[in-house]
Formats: C-alpha cells, structure tokens, sequence
C-alpha cells in the first residue's frame, strides 16, 4: 500500500484505440499496490481481492497460468466470503438493486406517434432543441449499443486485459455492489478521494491482474456506462455503500 | 451462487435480442417463411413484430418503443445498420423481389415522362452513385430545375425526402418528380396511371405484384421498394472502424481526428454504429443560400409573410421558383429555417459531386472552404458554423478522409472521382484563408475544439465499435 509506481498507458492505449492513430500518453503516480505474492507457499497461484487485503490461492494453479471460468469463479467466490465473514455488517446486495424497484418518473410530452418513416420526422421549433420519434430511437440505441459495449467487457476477463480469468462479473454479478452514485468518494484501498473509473481500474489491476486503462479509454468509459445504466434510478442511501 | 444463476440467465435474455441485433443483424420479430397480413384496420399498431430497439437492461422505466417494426435482412454489409433499418423501415414496407424488380424497371424507364426522354435514373444514374454530376439536373426539354440531384443511395434512411424535407416516404419522394413540370412532366398521376396500364407488361406486372390494375400509389411503392434494396456500406472506413487498422492510411485517420476536433464536421455530420448515415438529418442555414445576391430580401419578403400570419400569402411564396433558397422554410414556415438544407449522408460523397442543394461547390475542397471561413454570414446563418482555421494539409486531409465512405461498389469510380477532385486543386473559389484565419471578417472566434496533437478526438469510442479487433 505505500510504494507508488509509474505507469506509462502509451503502450496499452496504442493497442486498444482502434478508431484512431494518436495514443494518449497519461501517468498515473498516485495508486497504491496491493503486494500479492506472486505464488503461494506451496507454488501456486494466489488472487488478491480488491480491497486491497484479502488473497485467496488456487490449488493445482501456477503463476503465470490462466484460470478456467470455473476456477475463477470459484476463487472470486471464496474471496468474497472471506470479506463478507470479515466484515458481517457490510451491505452487501445478491442482486443489483436497478431501476425497476424506483417509481417511474413523471411522464413527459411524447413525441410523435407511430413508426417515423410515416411521421415525416418533423422539425419543430429550434434546430438544435427539436428532435424526433426518430432521433430518440437512434439516441436510445446508440446508448444501449455503448452500454451492451460496457456489459460485454465486464463480463469478460480477456477485454478486460486480465492475466488471470478473472472477470468483474464474478464479484459484482450484473454489476451489484458497484454503487457508482456514491462517488467521489473516499477509497481506503486507494487512499485518497476516487471516482468510480479509479476503482474499475483498481479491480482491474486487483484481481483481475491487468494493466489499468487510461482515463479516457473507451472501455473504461463503456464499463461506466453500463455500471450506471444498472443502478440508474436507484435513491442514494448515505453512508450505506 | 443460486441467486447468480438466475441472475445470469436473465442477464443473458435480456441482452439477447440487442446482441443479435448489433453483432449478427439478426431479423427482428417474423418468421421469414411466412410475412403475416398487414394489421386489421382496427389495430393500427398491432404488435406484429416486436420491437428492435435494445432495452437497457435496467427495467421498464425508458422502456423501447414498442410499435411494430419491419424485418430486417439479416445479410447487411457493415456499414449498415439493423438498428437504423428497423427504424427507417414501416412493417409492411420490406421490398419483396417482385416488387423490386418492378421498381427497377420503372426506375429506368423514360416513358414516366412526358416526352419520354427522362427517367428516374437519368438524374439519379446507378453508375454514377445514382446522381447526374449536373449542378441542378435537367429534365425534360433541357428545363433546369433549381436543386442538385441527391443520391439514391441510403436515401431509405433518410427522416425525410428532398432537400428541404418536404417528403416523409420514400414512396411520396417518388411520385413528386415524375409530375414536377421541369423534371419529368407528367401532368397527373392518373395520366401517368393511363400511360402505364396502356404498355401490356407493365399492366401484367402490376396484376402479378400488387394484385390489381395500375395505380399511382403503386407506382410509388415499387420505385420505393427498389430504392429500399440501395443501402450502402462496406466502405474502407468501415473495415478500418471494425478493426482493420489497414483499411485507411495514415492522412485518412489525421481527417478522421479532424472530422471529430477541429473540423467540427461531428456537429451536424455525427455518426455510429447504430446511425452510420454521417448526418443529423435535421436542417442547417449554412451560407449557401446566401450566395444569392438577393437572399437578404427574399428572406425579409418571407419573414415578414410569416410575421404577417397570412398562410395564402405563405403558401403563394412556397410555389414562387425564386425563393428556393429559402429551403426548409418553404416547407416549416418557421424564421429559423430561412435557408437552411437538409444535412445529407455523406457515405459515398466522393461520387456525389457536384454538392450542396444547388450544386454550386464542384469539389470536395470547395466544400471545405467554405465551412472553413465559417459560411457566408446572414442573419439565419446556422449557430454551429464558425470559422475553423483549418490549414490547407488539414483540408487535404479531411478531402482525403471523406474518401474513405465510398463503398466497395463505387471503388473504382470513387478513385477516379477523387483524383479529378484534387486535379482541382488549384482552383479553389471558396477559398479565403484570411477569413479562415481570423485575419479578417467576423465569423465567430475558434472554440476550444479538441486538438489532434494532444488527443485524438476519434479515439474516445464514440462510433462504438471500439473494439472489434479484439472479438
């Protein structure tokens, strides 16, 4: 936790960018590391979960090798109830508490009726205020399609740049326990005042064991979409998460 | 772990039908073997097919537009997009093969006019990006007419018709020209009905498409139902935007940046990979209009006619061939669509030249110009357009970027196209690099767009398919 360290992105986001040529160079000096042993007594592979304390090792697994979604599972699961036997009066959800369980919220003037090749898609008013049937359509697409971006990463260890097989999902089953309307706040494991894209990076480096993604890295950005697409219209709970 | 379970498959269905959508341009909803009726007339929205829109995932708060939606095919090249398909396309309006091979023999067939000299294809010719490269396209007996011919070629996509806007369906597009006096001149659908049903095959097929004697409406559908298979993607940008770091080189990937910073192209011509036309389709006063010595008092004559609230007055200046400028407001009526155009694709913009609704910019680089000294300034002139200080390698490549959105079919005729452009180079009548520059008039000071040097304003994922090339 007390030893900081360099890291330069221009390599990772040279590789991840594929819509464009300039990579972002970004330093990032501030994250502490959690000092997993590279393996455990007996040789094997140890995980460290993100709290930045507990480890977990995984029999008949070296470092260096990948773990099969069932072994990953099953060591995110371990580590997990070793935080929750640690910390029994966390609150800790089984299941995301999303928008469903929120009241709808006022309705508001719809726009035009029927499918919009029929309505002749028009124009009211101000050229930038107005939009249409058609407009909304492709807008509530266009953020679906981002956030099904997001889903597909969290869910899956190798997007994630992990080392290991370690995914998200396997902590933070359709992105529970995320809370992402509680940040900025301040994060222990990090020791200083984060934002939700910390903490994803965080997890990112413990436990899935990749290199964490510059700020402005589109997964990182889609990984937030579809944390706060879960949670949207969830009531703050102060001092709960 | 049980919760998890139940979670996942949950998970997992709900994200099912996007997935298929935007990976697979799965169909959306009917069995393909068996298209059902059209709704009874008593249920107009009766849910025949589900919808496509993807749902978020988090509930029924912004649940997905539930209105039926076409089926789509599941063979569409990149480039093309389900999502837009499905929502560009009325259940019902999926164009069968027969239907399609009507449409296209009407499409080429200059017996729709009254001379019989021009068909559809005449100004919107499948060889030349179904366009006519005239400045405004010729109809019958030489007769200008006051707009430049846009491409067939994703016009199903389009929110509207015309350059104004004033078709909603493809099917209303097509039955305008063919009565408009300098353009095909037929004086009556019914007269063009008469026509038709006099020529033995037409009448046949009709009977065998449609099931019944010809008919305008019909002639609309099957020219809509052909224009409705001209969807086009596959174009270098689009294998480079799926992963193929190769697809475009160097100087494309530079204007691509400066499509999104400097250019401020993305303002108007925004696309992903759910709207991949590169246009808002709404309608912006860019300056053209005002190249007409007389802009200023037509819009005044206009204004003043609106303010006036005298709609007869409104309509006799709509139909006046004089205040084409006028654009959109011909058809809203309202002050701030004075001269103002509907933002076109820009897929396949290499062989769509001349441009802008009065053909008056030959060149891609003419075009750059002028929205490189912000427009021509008039009190309508769109709030997006400012001066952008572009230098001329950043014109050279943006010209070269916009190449990029040529499709595969249009290889060949695009280069070609593109070399005659830049053969042009030299002669640049748009351009003012003072203006440009800030050195002289007064079109708005350069915002703080973001700068290709520090950061790449195309890599922050905004298309959405960021990352293909790691599937």
């Amino acid at each position: 936790m007390r030893i900081s360290r360099k890291i330069s992105l221009a390599a990772a986001a040279a590789a991840i960018l594929t819509a464009g040529g300039v990579a972002v160079a970004q330093n990032r000096t501030t994250n502490p590391v959690h000092d997993v042993p590279a393996a455990s007594a007996n040789g094997n592979l140890v995980v460290g979960l993100c709290d930045g304390k507990t480890t977990a090792e995984v029999p008949g697994v070296k470092p260096g090798q990948t773990l099969t979604p069932k072994q990953a599972q099953d060591v995110s699961d371990r580590l997990m109830n070793d935080w929750k036997a640690k910390n029994p009066g966390a609150n800790w959800d089984d299941a995301p508490k999303v928008a469903q369980n929120a009241p709808p919220p006022p309705a508001r003037p719809a726009p035009p009726e029927g499918p919009v090749a029929s309505n002749g898609g028009k124009q009211e008013a101000h050229t930038y205020g107005s939009y249409t049937k058609r407009d909304e359509e492709i807008w509530k697409a266009s953020t679906d399609a981002f956030i099904e971006q997001g889903r597909q990463i969290f869910h899956d260890a190798g997007r994630l740049g992990g080392t290991i097989g370690v995914s998200c999902d396997m902590c933070h089953p359709n992105a529970a326990n995320t809370h992402p309307e509680t940040y900025p706040k301040y994060q222990v494991q990090l020791g200083r005042v984060a934002m939700l894209r910390d903490m994803i990076n965080w997890c990112i480096e413990n436990p899935v064991r990749g290199k964490p993604l510059a700020d402005d890295d589109p997964k990182l950005k889609a990984m937030e979409a579809y944390i706060l697409a879960q949670r949207k219209g969830v009531a703050l709970e102060y001092g709960k998460h | 772990m049980r919760i998890r379970t139940k979670e996942l498959l949950q998970d997992a269905l709900k994200w099912a039908l996007p997935l298929a959508l935007l990976t697979s341009a799965a169909c959306a909803g009917r069995d393909p073997a068996s298209p059902p009726p059209p709704p009874p007339p008593d249920q107009p929205n009766a849910p025949t097919a589900v919808s496509t829109t993807p749902s978020t995932g988090v509930g029924d708060v912004n649940p997905a537009p539930n209105h039926p939606t076409a089926k789509v095919p599941s063979d569409l090249p990149i480039g093309v997009s389900p999502v837009l398909y499905a929502i560009s396309v009325a259940p019902g309006q999926e164009p069968t093969p027969e239907q399609v091979k009507l449409g296209d023999k009407l499409f080429d067939d200059v017996r729709l006019s009254a001379d019989n000299t021009v068909a559809c294809k005449t100004c919107h010719d499948p060889a030349r990006g179904f366009v006519d490269h005239e400045v405004t396209s010729i109809g019958i007996g030489k007769k200008h007419g006051q707009r430049n011919a846009p491409t067939v070629l994703n016009a199903m996509f389009n929110a509207t018709q015309f350059w104004d806007g004033r078709a909603a369906t493809l099917e209303d597009q097509a039955k305008l020209p063919i009565l408009n006096p300098v353009e095909m001149g037929m004086k009556s659908g019914d007269e063009v009905v008469a026509k038709l049903a006099a020529i033995p095959e037409y009448r046949k097929a009709f009977l065998d498409v449609y099931g019944r004697e010809v008919n305008y409406e019909d002639v609309g559908r099957a020219i809509a139902a052909f224009e409705r298979t001209q969807f086009s993607g596959n174009a270098p940008f689009d294998r480079f935007i799926m992963g193929d770091d190769k697809a475009i080189d160097a100087q494309a990937k530079r204007g691509w940046a400066l499509f999104n910073g400097k250019g401020r192209c993305n303002e108007c011509h925004a696309g992903n990979a759910v709207n991949p036309l590169f246009s808002d389709q709404k309608f912006h006063n860019i300056g053209v209009a005002a190249k007409t010595s007389n802009f200023a008092d037509l819009a005044r004559e206009a204004q003043g006619a609106v303010d006036r609230g005298n709609q007869e007055e409104i309509d006799r200046l709509a139909l006046e061939s004089k205040f084409t400028n006028l654009g959109r407001f011909l058809v809203s009526k309202r002050h701030n669509d004075i001269g103002a155009f509907k933002t076109p694709t820009l897929r396949n913009i290499a062989v769509t030249a001349p441009y802008m609704h009065d053909g008056s910019f030959a060149t891609l680089y003419d075009v750059i110009d002028h929205y490189n000294k912000g427009g021509i300034v008039n009190p309508y002139l769109d709030g997006g357009m400012q001066r952008l200080g572009l230098t001329e390698p950043e014109i050279d490549d943006l010209v070269h970027f916009l190449g990029t959105l040529t499709s595969e079919r249009y290889d060949a005729y695009g280069k070609t196209e593109m070399a005659r452009m830049n053969g042009k180079k030299g002669q640049r009548p748009e351009r003012d690099t003072l203006v440009a520059t800030g050195k002289k008039g007064d079109t708005g000071d350069v915002g703080p767009t973001p700068d290709a040097k520090i950061k790449d304003p195309s890599s922050d994922g905004v298309y959405g398919v960021f990352d293909a090339a790691k599937k």
